[in-house]
């Protein structure tokens, strides 16, 4: 009698938890799986505006690869540059999240100012302050010329090309990767407050430096909010419009040629879902093999 | 950790402490100070060369402070922009969007947070590949879709079979931002989705079961617990749903025809500039400061915004558990 009331609620429940999710399921059928699909039939067929479509089979897939001298280019640059801007930014942003998490004077100014990124690199406006425009080359330079000598101090320090050139890297995308950051440190600050003090507590009576509390309580502690930020920086980076593959794709699409431009995205976001389940495997594996 | 508090009731630091404490202060300083230096330094540049006239903006000895001061940078941008059109069609579509995703958002993620029900670990997981797909790739296909509305296939078929079209075509209208966002599949919100879940999942369950057991509905304790208690978290949401909004040009060049939110301009305004007969070349800095002044006008609604939950969004960061 009692088991059978039990389920009645637990089946009450169930109800009214499709009750609740039935909204976004409604909008995810209509606004996310059909143009989804629809987008692979595209990506396989001939698409002409205001006449019939035709299946033509992986024809633009091979057109990209074999024929288009761009393609297999942006494709290159798109993912490369992940590369370099992933660990920076983790590393980046994980030290400003230590520096902001901690009790100071001052903490809340700049927090303000570290979350502001958080506010305009979202948007339009990146594209022009950090020059990716052409015309306006001359906004990033003048700023990174005003603020120090780079090539100066790379001459004095004499280092090898490879770093030298490296750094020069970062320094002239200084300014996209910290204001890049913002989220990032954001969720590195909310993953340190969830850390409970009496783990910081406990090493501190048995006499562990601040160092050794970092590598073996914070840093472990991090290990899943630092896959969150790592998977967010790769969606963010591979999606973001100033990716080369989606720059051409988005033109395309303007002009009216969706058939192409749907493969063109297809097959990038295929070998970036390839590249992110490699990610997880490999991460979670490291996990497993270090702290059990 | 304890912190400075505590260290001090204990008692007085003794003195190589205090020093030490000292420097460690002033280094925090130097570091946060210098970093933040970069991170605000286009801010201070668009401010600088938006003000400075034109004389002082091409005099190399001034850099920071302009020698005169002028608005009239402020007044061209105004026409060429058309500034004040742009913006009340920015509140009209995107703002009334952002506002409408945050409430439809929190109420599937209290579904997804609170209750058990069979297919919920795969809806779960396609709730995640929302995350992953980025709009560029449906963007075609849904312009379609908004060309014709139809709910699987059904008017299409009605008009195949009696030739009536009941389809609407909503292209260019604000309810192709509206609509999507109702049901909560907006824009980016698989992400205020998953925010919303994690708080949720960390609110104390024990009030809400009361309120059950008491014989309130779901829908109630949803609107008469669980809201009141999530202020912070609808901050945390309301705040990235109105940036990404203010900020996205994509789906705005893509479903209007005309009445363009204000980040379309943004995104052309280097050939709004040139058609007003300013052009934009390495020889001719004082384009420049016009493309600098525009970036500010375009970043000062959302910058407001900011300054004014600031407050509230900063202290509660760290208690909205989005790492869950």
């Amino acid at each position: 009698m009692k088991k059978r009331k039990l389920r009645g609620i637990e089946s009450l429940k169930s109800k009214y938890g499709y009750m609740f999710v039935s909204i976004w399921v409604i909008g995810f059928v209509l606004f996310f799986a059909t143009p989804l699909i629809q987008s692979v039939i595209y990506s396989l067929s001939d698409v002409v505006i205001g006449g019939e479509t035709s299946f033509a089979g992986i024809k633009h897939f091979k057109m990209l690869l074999t024929e288009d001298p761009d393609y297999t280019k942006n494709l290159s640059a798109s993912l490369s540059s992940i590369l370099y801007s992933l660990p920076l930014i983790l590393v980046v942003s994980l030290v400003l999240a230590l520096m902001l998490n901690q009790e100071f004077r001052g903490r809340l100014f700049f927090r303000a100012i570290y979350f502001l990124p958080v506010i305009i690199a979202t948007g339009v406006v990146l594209k022009y302050i950090s020059g990716y425009g052409s015309t306006t080359d001359k906004v990033s330079e003048s700023v990174t010329d005003n603020m120090f000598q780079v090539t100066d101090i790379m001459n004095v320090l004499n280092l090898p090309a490879g770093i030298a050139e490296y750094v020069q890297t970062i320094i002239s995308n200084i300014f996209s990767l910290l204001w890049q950051s913002g989220i990032q440190i954001v969720l590195f600050i909310s993953g340190l407050q969830s850390i409970p003090s009496s783990l910081y507590e406990a090493s501190r009576v048995e006499g562990a430096s601040k160092w050794e509390d970092f590598w073996f309580i914070t840093f472990p502690s991090l290990s899943r909010v630092t896959l969150l930020v790592a998977i967010f920086t790769m969606i963010d980076q591979f999606t973001s419009s100033t990716s080369p593959i989606i720059e051409t794709a988005y033109s395309k699409m303007q002009t009216g040629i969706y058939d192409v431009s749907s493969a063109m995205l297809w097959f990038y976001f295929l070998i970036v879902i390839a590249v992110m389940g490699v990610f997880l495997i490999l991460y979670n594996r490291m996990l497993m093999r270090r702290w059990g | 950790m304890l912190n400075q508090e505590t260290v001090k009731s204990i008692g007085r630091k003794p003195a190589a402490k205090k020093g030490k404490a000292v420097l460690t202060a002033v280094l925090r300083w130097f570091i946060l100070l210098s970093i933040g230096y970069i991170v605000v330094y286009p801010l201070f540049y668009m401010i600088s060369s938006s003000l400075s006239s034109r004389e002082s903006f091409l005099d190399p000895n001034c850099v920071w402070i302009p020698k005169s001061l002028t608005t009239y940078n402020f007044k061209f941008m105004w026409g060429v922009m058309d500034y004040g059109k742009a913006f009340l069609s920015t509140i009209k579509t995107e703002m009334v969007s952002a506002l409408i995703e945050v409430a439809s958002c929190a109420i599937a993620a209290y579904g997804f947070a609170r209750f058990k029900f069979r297919g919920r670990g795969f809806l779960t997981a396609c709730l995640f590949l929302t995350i992953l797909i980025p709009s560029p790739m449906l963007i075609v296909p849904l312009m379609n879709n908004f060309s014709h509305l139809d709910v699987l296939g059904i008017f299409g078929l009605f008009n195949k079979l009696t030739g009536i079209d009941l389809r609407l075509n909503l292209l260019g209208t604000s309810w192709t931002f509206w609509l999507p966002s109702l049901f909560a599949s907006g824009l980016k919100s698989g992400i205020l989705i998953y925010i919303y879940i994690q708080f949720f999942k960390g609110l104390p369950y024990e009030l809400e079961e009361a309120a059950w057991i008491d014989g309130a509905t779901p829908l109630r304790t949803f609107v008469s617990i669980a809201v009141p208690s999530s202020s912070v978290v609808i901050l945390t949401v309301t705040v990235f749903s109105v940036i990404w909004h203010w900020n996205d040009y994509f789906l705005a060049t893509m479903y209007m025809e005309k009445d363009y939110p204000l980040a379309v301009t943004m995104n052309k305004i280097n050939d709004l500039i040139n058609y007003a007969g300013i052009y934009l070349t390495p020889d001719k800095p004082e384009g420049l400061a016009y493309l600098m002044c525009g970036c500010l006008m375009f970043i000062i609604p959302p910058l407001v915004f900011y300054l004014i939950v600031q407050h509230w969004f900063v202290e509660s960061i760290d208690r909205v558990g989005i790492t869950g």
